[in-house]
């Protein structure tokens, strides 16, 4: 853990604290400036309220009295824009995902069978694969298209610049989760330097860079090998091992053309004969990709004969007497120094190497080619770093050293300082393939990150700065469900904090908790709109969530606030406007609440007014049934027991014929009376009538008693 | 025919972008070689929205795409929603959440630019956003040649005509009810959708009130959700095609009013309907690509949706769906093109753009 060095901190950070950096500000509020209030906003932003002192005379009304500025605080490292990290964190939601549930349906099968299977693919693979697509999304080395005619004066190709992530990233890969190819680690260690080393110039006197700057002279050089540069650059690029380079730098040796080839033959066979050795220099490697130079052996005992071979003929070359009859001295001198770079002459690599990674990769090209597991190339790397120090510390140093040392724990502060949270949450999984010392070691459960793991810890961080910004906080949850201890929890906060005001932001928030079944969290965000829309006006949205939340308490409270405008509206003409409300709350009147009765209220209003005077039709009849429903439905409020009679006075009164037979009018009668003690209540509140409503249904009522007894007589 | 569809199968190119893309419609092409397309844009970092037009040039083999911006223009707030007319001097039309609404033509410059192409201007033909016009975000925009109506969630329905000043109400709800879809059928006739998978059926001759309501029984099953999304089929008035929450799609046909013929979705009506998706479905659109299986006047025709769980697909009434795309992030909103309807371009989620070419 990095905490000792960082005084108690959970993860590492860089110290650079001391370094001043100043944001500038644009409000363009006019001073004088009598508050300035500062908070945090989204993510690494800060809200800055600049305002104004209010002015005095009212001359400056349209002058902004204050602002509000955002101020994003610069992001550390300058290498990856924030869309290209956006792009990297969505790109690896699913290799990340795939992976875990991998890892899930293996740990439930090796539970089932105590055998492991036959058909039991090695887990390592799955984690290779992965870290193949992680890598595959950090840039591609895409050379671009050939040309049909080669620049033959080109020595190195143009190709975009690497990311350190990426090649920190490759690092991890081959050291981790590549086993297959653990045998010719130090070969992959050649290559990972060819592709990288340019990343390294920043700081550094490189081979990469001194070649780059011959580059640039090579078009203007008549006689190549007159210029002492030559010589040194092609010693350097033998040394790393970039054989194709150097080649191709000795094919311009001027010996070459045809005008000088009969006066230089000796010279020319000297060159070409190195340059033959050189191309047929034998790799411990199964493959070499095409155009690149060497003879490749996979078995050892084959590549040991080889190599012992190839000495011979470079011991063989070194001594012949050619070297006498050779006249160009800078010639003669370059190629001698060459066949001792060759043969392993540690001067002459430290010469031509210009930092320790690079006289590194030349100690297994020339000297070591054997060397085989971590302790023996940790000894070497301290040896070259002794003798080639460098002169400032680069963060793919610190993770190639963290590596070799086999210090996981160097090794994951190394990921977190350098590059940040996405990489360290990721590079685990390489970290843990197979290797069940870190294995232990990240999943253990520590008393001191309040009993979570290192793993966990790492994953919590990342899906924190997911988190915190707009546009990628919709895949924090892929991570915060793999941590098996606070992960939910924060889960569940996440999906809290965030806003309700747009809907379709709020039906994806919604969505991630249908994925997770978090439904009760899901029924409280579904709760928090309801409220929201209810209160800023937009009622129909408001109970349409409510009731999707199935909240009949904030329901039935809702209800009684509409009954109070429903009473004075409904019965005039906006009735339309209720009419789309009423069509939401559905037939059906589970979770509608006390909104049930606005739907019937309804239904009795629409068949009063369908009825005629003086017709028995099937409205009056459906009139006469909604109302009693209504009145003997528990749901209709108190309040409007009333107002229905007295709406209904023209069925009372019915002139051709009773409407209502004896035990409905009773039942009325009854409920009559009921409200004559609900009135006594203390929430009982008064319908807005005539005066003479109450005795004018109780007449009609009466009446109406008599005149169906007498009928059913 | 089967060969053919093998040796030529669908091309998919995504496109990543670094802004979020809130919705995508096709424009008529430049030349017959690119085609083009409006881009509703959002930049988060910058907190600024803007209305794009690209050109795309489809390659034939599986080379890169890239997308070449044209014009630009700025809207005073996030774009809600994106319509376009697909006639020859198109109109676009697009409403912002703070409730106001623009008209732009994206005409053909007929200048040479600096890339030495002829490219598309945007030239703002009208905006509305007076006090009183909308109360909140517009949730749905739809444009004809003369005139744009929107929706919004306060419960208005509002028409704005080109060459008059300002707008023309046609009804408000009060907030006691909240649209978030609306389509033309006819110069005179739209439809509604909302809450509770509702649709309305409005005729600008009969004002006063939604002509027509869909009632269906939703409530067997869960409740109802919320429409997003309406097509409406030029030769087919009477079936109004719509896509909502919880994979739901369904076609209303206006001639039996009283049910809902469900295409796909999750726990309403029968058990037989397939559920392709069970997330919400953002966009619909009938797809004259696929040929119909029936060609019966009483089956819907086929249509394609887009969805949550990052599904673009084709459904048929009583046919399997066919999947087009399935990403692991959700496709918000994609267009058909009107001219090519074997190109589809689709909004992701994660800031990218994917165009879908059928062989």
């Amino acid at each position: 853990m990095s905490g000792d060095t960082n005084g108690g901190a959970l993860v590492a950070y860089t110290a650079d604290a001391n370094k001043a950096i100043v944001y500038p500000l644009r409000h363009g509020v006019k001073p004088p400036i009598s508050r300035l209030a500062i908070s945090w906003s989204r993510g690494n932003t800060l809200r800055v309220s600049v305002m104004r002192k209010p002015s005095t005379s009212g001359d400056s009304g349209d002058e902004d009295g204050g602002k509000v500025v955002e101020v994003k605080l610069g992001n550390g490292d300058g290498e990856i824009s924030d869309v290209l990290w956006r792009r990297i964190a969505y790109g690896s939601v699913s290799p990340f995902a795939l992976l875990q549930s991998r890892r899930n349906s293996v740990s439930s099968l090796s539970k089932m069978s105590f055998n492991s299977s036959p058909y039991h693919v090695e887990w390592w693979e799955y984690v290779l694969e992965y870290s193949k697509d992680i890598n595959s999304l950090l840039g591609n080395r895409q050379s671009p298209p050939c040309l049909l005619i080669e620049d033959p004066k080109a020595i190195l190709k143009k190709i975009e610049k690497p990311t350190c992530l990426k090649a920190a990233w490759e690092l991890m890969e081959l050291f981790y989760a590549d086993k297959l190819s653990q045998a010719w680690l130090p070969e992959l260690l050649v290559d990972w330097l060819a592709d990288y080393d340019n990343l390294l110039s920043g700081t550094q006197v490189t081979v990469h860079l001194k070649l780059l700057d011959f580059q640039k002279d090579i078009v203007s050089l008549q006689v190549i090998e007159d210029h002492p540069k030559f010589w040194e650059v092609v010693s350097s690029a033998l040394a790393v091992g970039w054989l194709e380079i150097v080649v191709k730098l000795l094919r311009l040796h001027g010996s070459y053309q045809f005008d000088q080839l009969g006066n230089r033959e000796i010279e020319n066979g000297l060159v070409e004969t190195v340059a033959v050795l050189i191309s047929k220099m034998p790799r411990m490697r199964p493959e070499l990709e095409a155009g690149k130079l060497g003879e490749c052996f996979k078995d050892k005992p084959d590549f040991i004969k080889a190599w012992e071979k190839w000495r011979t003929q470079i011991t063989k070359l070194e001594c012949s007497p050619y070297w006498v009859q050779c006249v160009h001295h800078q010639t003669r001198e370059g190629l001698r120094n060459m066949l001792q770079i060759m043969l392993g002459n540690i001067n002459s690599l430290c010469t031509a190497t210009c930092h320790w990674i690079e006289l590194y990769i030349s100690h297994f090209l020339y000297v070591r080619p054997f060397t085989a597991g971590l302790e023996s190339m940790y000894s070497l790397a301290q040896k070259c770093i002794q003798s080639k120090p460098m002169a400032s510390s680069h963060r793919l140093m610190g993770l190639l050293i963290g590596i070799l040392s086999e210090n996981i724990e160097v090794v994951l502060a190394e990921c977190s300082k350098g590059f940040g949270p996405w990489m360290v949450t990721h590079a685990i999984e390489l970290l843990t393939a197979g290797n069940d010392q870190a294995d232990t070691l990240l999943h253990e459960e520590r008393h001191n990150l309040g009993g979570i793991s290192m793993e966990e810890l790492h994953r919590l961080v990342y899906a924190q700065v997911l988190s915190s910004h707009a546009l990628t906080w919709q895949i924090a949850p892929i991570y915060l469900t793999s941590c098996m201890q606070q992960g939910m929890g924060l889960l569940e906060i996440l999906l809290y904090k965030q806003p309700v005001y747009n809907n379709q932001l709020l039906l994806k928030n919604i969505e991630i908790c249908r994925l997770y079944e978090l439904d009760i969290v899901s029924s409280n965000i579904m709760k928090i709109a309801g409220m929201y829309h209810w209160k800023h006006g937009k009622k129909g949205s408001g109970i349409f969530w409510l009731q999707q939340a199935r909240d009949e308490v904030r329901l039935n409270r809702i209800a009684q606030q509409m009954f109070d405008s429903v009473g004075k509206s409904i019965s005039d003409e906006s009735f339309r406007q209720w009419e789309g409300l009423i069509q939401l709350l559905g037939s059906e009147s589970k979770a509608v609440g006390g909104l049930e009765f606005l739907h019937k209220y309804r239904d009795f209003k629409k068949s009063l007014l369908q009825i005629h005077d003086g017709k028995t039709t099937e409205a009056t009849r459906q009139a006469v049934e909604s109302l009693i429903s209504l009145m003997k439905n528990p749901s209709t409020p108190p309040r409007f027991w009333l107002p229905l009679l007295y709406d209904s006075l023209k069925l009372l009164n019915w002139q051709e014929r009773p409407l209502l037979n004896a035990s409905q009018t009773s039942l009325l009668l009854n409920k009559l009376q009921e409200l004559s003690m609900a009135k006594l209540r203390p929430d009982f509140v008064e319908a807005d009538l005539p005066p003479q409503a109450l005795s004018s249904v109780r007449l009609a009522l009466a009446t109406n008693l008599g005149r169906s007894i007498l009928e059913e007589q | 025919m089967a060969i053919t569809a093998v040796q030529n199968p669908t091309q998919i190119h995504r496109i990543p972008q670094s802004k979020y893309i809130d919705a995508v419609r096709w424009l008529p092409p430049l030349s017959p070689l690119s085609k083009l397309a409006v881009l509703a844009v959002f930049d988060s970092d910058a907190d600024t929205p803007s209305l794009e037009t690209h050109s795309l040039s489809i390659p034939s083999s599986s080379q890169t795409l890239t997308l070449t911006p044209h014009s630009r223009w700025t809207p005073p707030s996030r774009i809600s929603s994106l319509a376009a007319t697909a006639s020859s001097h198109p109109l676009v039309a697009a409403s912002t959440l703070s409730g106001s609404l623009h008209v732009l033509s994206a005409g053909h410059d007929s200048m040479v630019d600096d890339n030495g192409g002829s490219g598309s201007t945007m030239e703002p033909v009208l905006s509305v956003d007076e006090v009183g016009f909308h109360v909140g975000p517009i949730c749905g925009v739809d444009v004809i040649e003369s005139e744009c109506v929107s929706v919004g969630e306060d419960g208005k329905v509002n028409l704005v005509s080109f060459g008059d000043e300002g707008f023309r109400r046609v009804f408000d709800g009060n907030g006691l009810v909240g649209f978030n879809a609306v389509k033309w059928a006819s110069p005179s006739e739209f439809v509604t959708g909302g809450y509770g998978f509702g649709l309305q059926w409005w005729d600008l001759r009969r004002p006063g009130g939604p002509v027509s309501q869909l009632k269906g029984n939703w409530s067997q099953g869960k409740t109802g959700g919320v429409v997003h999304s309406i097509d409406i089929h030029p030769s087919r008035k009477h079936t109004c095609l719509a896509g909502g929450s919880s994979g739901t799609i369904f076609a209303w046909d206006l001639r039996w009013q009283q049910q809902p013929i469900v295409l796909s979705g999750v726990g309403i009506g029968d058990a037989a309907t397939p559920s392709f998706s069970e997330s919400e479905v953002w966009e619909v659109q009938y797809d004259c690509y696929t040929k119909p299986s029936n060609i019966s006047s009483s089956r819907v025709l086929p249509a394609m949706f887009s969805s949550e769980d990052g599904i673009l697909a084709v459904v048929e009434q009583g046919e399997e769906p066919t999947e087009l795309l399935a990403e692991p992030c959700a496709i918000n909103s994609f267009d058909i093109d009107p001219q090519n309807p074997s190109d589809v371009i689709c909004s992701l989620e994660w800031e990218s753009i994917a165009i879908v070419v059928r062989p």
